[in-house]
């Protein structure tokens, strides 16, 4: 039987091209931070908002964090089954993210303090936010350390 | 370069391992799919195996066990396309469950194998496929059919002797 596969090496490649690209990690990691930071900012400004709010204000609040909430879902679906982010990529990405939680944190605690109100709340979901992320960081290098270690224990050992 | 060193490296991020992975096993991929399923489809399953491939690499806590890993994903794409076959095949009852030796077993060359796979039950035929032309060991063939491996050696009983009365039939003398 002489029968082969029609697609060849450079071809399969190529298909794989789109989900391999650095637009597609991009996009992934930029949905689920802005989903993120969009969550915090909003659910933070709409607790410390002060005086009681009227209906339409709360249920406006409620439906744009409910939108930041999908386009974190969105985000995480596509860096955990779309778009690939290899050992390298997850700590440049764990980078990003910790910055946006410090970023957003410092945003909702200036405004908080700024109105006098809900200062405690803001720093707690902030602190939550930032130490999230520091976990991934954290995670992210000790994953990419356990492979570089690895990668090198089996090189030693083909030269040897 | 062994797999587990490719892998690494490609979880890693490095194309160039990734693309090693892919030259290598790229044909005994399609394999299995082919002798799975028509050619009309393996084409198109095989790239759909490739992609939840790289989808999943940064996920495989083993990159020692990137084959049985590998197979997986790929009988799971063929499972998907041949779920009726799947529903319909049922575990013939063991007759015997010794692994005696069996004739066809000397007949099974590769090129015997492949002509004949065609007209064999689908949990027969890829136990023999994976076992035979994939060359996977009998526990690796248990984790990937996700079957206890006692089953894999009655399945490979059977099937053999299928095989058997198949080549018989067909007049094929080993």
């Amino acid at each position: 039987m002489t029968e082969e596969p029609r697609l060849s090496e450079q071809e399969i490649i190529e298909r794989l091209a789109p989900t391999l690209s650095r637009t597609t990690r991009i996009r992934a990691v930029a949905a689920l931070l802005a989903g993120m930071t969009g969550t915090v900012l909003v659910s933070t400004l709409w607790w410390s908002e002060p005086g009681p709010l009227p209906g339409h204000t709360h249920l406006a609040f409620a439906l744009f964090t409910v939108f930041c909430l999908l386009w974190t879902g969105y985000g995480g679906w596509l860096l955990t089954r779309r778009a690939p982010l290899f050992a390298t990529d997850q700590v440049i990405a764990a980078w990003i993210s910790l910055a946006a939680a410090l970023a957003t944190t410092g945003v909702v605690a200036v405004v908080a303090v700024q109105r006098g109100t809900g200062t405690g709340p803001a720093l707690a979901v902030g602190g939550l936010f930032i130490a999230g992320t520091l976990a991934l960081t954290v995670r992210a290098h000790a994953r990419r350390a356990a492979l570089l270690r690895r990668m090198r224990e089996l090189t030693g050992r083909e030269h040897r | 370069m062994t797999d587990e060193l490719l892998v690494v490296r490609a979880q890693l991020g490095e194309r160039a391992a990734l693309a090693e992975l892919l030259a290598r096993w790229r044909v005994p991929v399609w394999t299995y799919v082919r002798r799975m399923l028509d050619a009309e489809r393996a084409d198109d399953v095989t790239q759909e195996i490739w992609l939840a491939v790289v989808r999943g690499l940064p996920r495989l806590r083993e990159p020692g066990r990137f084959a049985p890993w590998l197979f997986t994903i790929a009988r799971r794409s063929v499972t998907d396309r041949l779920r009726g076959e799947y529903a319909w095949a049922k575990e013939a009852p063991v007759v015997d469950d010794v692994v005696a030796e069996d004739p066809a077993e000397a007949m099974v060359d590769r090129a015997a194998l492949v002509s004949f796979l065609a007209d064999l039950p689908v949990l027969e035929r890829e136990i023999l496929v994976l076992f035979y032309l994939e060359d996977l060991p009998v526990e690796e063939c248990a984790d990937i059919c996700r079957i206890p491996i006692g089953t894999v050696k009655s399945r490979l009983n059977r099937a053999r002797r299928l095989l058997r009365e198949h080549l018989e039939e067909k007049g094929y003398r080993p």
